[in-house]
């Protein structure tokens, strides 16, 4: 267990890091419209350290306790390891199965649309998380990896946090972005949560970045 | 020297492709699903060999690996398959090709910049098929073998929301058969259970496999048709009446005519629920029984006129 001042973010480095989120965000979605025509937005990140035993009650008040929504988890880890969750507001696969389905209507004709909801969410979800992600990663000199997307479709915000996510004694640093599809309403947001054992390298990458500009 | 030997051993296939998707990999599982020798595939572009695989999807997922170092998941449940390799299980022939999930990221080179895409490739066959076992036997009726209502329920929920999506035609038929409790009575219900088997083989086998049909409770029974409109619709019912009553059905030595009555009703702005659509067709169930059995009525119109033999 690191020692308490060394797994605590300042607020300084809580700035850097919203700074090196909203570059990685913006190159994030320039690749997307580049590479796929997908064409989202993000808005500035919101970035604080909470204990994670409150995560229930953040996502609560962030989502709002009854509505229902669609979730695509994936895990990455690299030098610091964390969860990235798409929240999508529901009825956004119907959404999304469009913006997949116009390069090929007859692609999904015969799926049932649960597996087609799910298909959907599991394959934009891994691009925008893989290019969120990865983007950051970049920018911090790492390489991630991640494991394959898991969709919840449908749930309240109670559902949305693994119990085993995170020890409950530990903190979790959050970096919470809306965002939406451009020209589609489709709307909702990336969550990424590192956990306290990633702090200590994230300071020092933090502190590497900075070193280019000094 | 290490790695080649781990990936001839690997139980997935493994391909490697460089930026221009010429296969620079070919793994030994690969050689064996494919038929295709490493030899003769190395250094030739992977169009050449799968052009089914110069499709739009498989296009985007290069350019994210490439473009964004991003990991690919083709799940099964959406892909089935990447390479159309023959299924290697005997369990079972449903799976005309091997079910496939498989993995596509990028390789980095020396300065960290991405030179290579490697799809994994794993044979999940033997599970797709238990999946698919279970889901059948929760989904069919075990006397006849078509659908149960459970599954008519899903499935119409979803045609109704397809056909809204898409704006297709969509049309649900309702029978019933005509004095089956006379039936059962004088036969026995083991006849009733062969004439239920018989009746409903015989309108599965003039429907289309788009269509589905499932028994909806006791002697009725329910067909949905996609794509379908009223008129069509009602060509459909008109024909499978006059097959079942131009049938002879018989069994332990008995020989009995069996009719049918039919409801028709399809989706129409007021009608978009599964409840409002089956409670239409039934309406023009009971109005087809109380006009004298062995006949058509569409929602909300009169009966159909038998129209000539075709």
């Amino acid at each position: 267990m690191p020692d308490h001042q060394e797994s605590i973010i300042s607020s300084d480095e809580i700035d850097i890091l919203q700074e090196i989120m909203n570059i990685a965000f913006g190159k994030a979605s320039a690749d997307l419209a580049e590479y796929i025509d997908i064409f989202i937005k993000l808005s500035v990140p919101d970035v604080r350290m909470i204990p994670a035993a409150q995560l229930p009650s953040y996502f609560a008040e962030m989502v709002g306790e009854r509505e229902r929504v669609s979730i695509v988890e994936q895990k990455f880890w690299g030098k610091f390891n964390g969860y990235a969750l798409l929240v999508f507001t529901s009825g956004a696969e119907s959404e999304l199965i469009s913006i997949l389905s116009c390069e090929d209507p007859d692609l999904f004709r015969d799926e049932p649309i649960d597996d087609l909801a799910k298909g959907t969410l599991m394959e934009i979800g891994n691009i925008v998380v893989g290019a969120c992600v990865g983007k950051i990663a970049e920018l911090l000199n790492d390489v991630m990896a991640y494991s394959p997307p898991v969709v919840l479709l449908e749930r309240s915000v109670a559902d949305i946090i693994p119990d085993d996510m995170f020890n409950s004694a530990d903190s979790a640093v959050i970096l919470n972005a809306l965002f939406c599809f451009e020209n589609r309403e489709v709307n909702g947001m990336l969550v990424l949560l590192f956990s306290q054992a990633s702090v200590v390298w994230l300071k020092k990458a933090l502190s590497e970045f900075m070193e280019q500009y000094a | 020297m290490i790695f080649p030997q781990v990936s001839d051993i690997l139980d997935i296939g493994i391909v490697i492709l460089d930026r221009d998707l010429k296969v620079f990999t070919w793994n030994r599982w690969m050689e064996r699903h494919s038929g295709i020798a490493a030899e003769r595939i190395i250094g030739q572009p992977l169009f050449d060999f799968f052009p089914e695989l110069d499709n739009p999807r498989f296009l985007r997922s290069c350019r994210c690996v490439v473009g964004l170092g991003n990991l690919y998941f083709f799940s099964q449940k959406l892909h089935h398959y990447l390479f159309p390799f023959k299924p290697v299980s005997t369990l079972d022939k449903r799976f005309p090709f091997m079910q496939q999930s498989c993995n596509m990221g990028p390789i980095r080179d020396e300065n960290g910049a991405i030179a290579y895409i490697c799809i994994t490739v794993r044979d999940v066959t033997d599970i797709a098929v238990y999946e698919q076992r279970l889901i059948e036997m929760n989904m069919k009726d075990g006397l006849t073998g078509i659908y149960n209502r459970r599954f008519l329920n899903t499935r119409l929920r979803e045609e109704i929301n397809r056909t809204r999506r898409y704006r297709n035609a969509l049309s649900l038929l309702m029978f019933d058969l005509d004095h089956f409790k006379v039936v059962n009575d004088t036969y026995g219900h083991l006849f009733g259970d062969y004439i239920l088997q018989a009746v409903t083989a015989l309108i599965g086998s003039l429907i289309r496999s788009t269509d589905v049909l499932a028994r909806y409770g006791g002697e009725e029974f329910c067909c949905i048709l996609p794509e379908t409109d009223m008129n069509q619709a009602a060509v459909i019912a008109e024909r499978c009446r006059r097959t079942v009553e131009a049938n002879l059905f018989h069994s332990q030595g008995i020989a009995v005519h069996i009719t049918i009555s039919m409801g028709v009703a399809q989706v129409v702005d007021e009608i978009d629920t599964p409840e409002k659509l089956i409670d239409q067709a039934d309406q023009a169930l009971y109005a087809a029984k109380k006009g004298g059995r062995n006949r058509v009525v569409l929602s909300g119109a009169s009966e159909v006129t038998p129209v000539a033999a075709d």
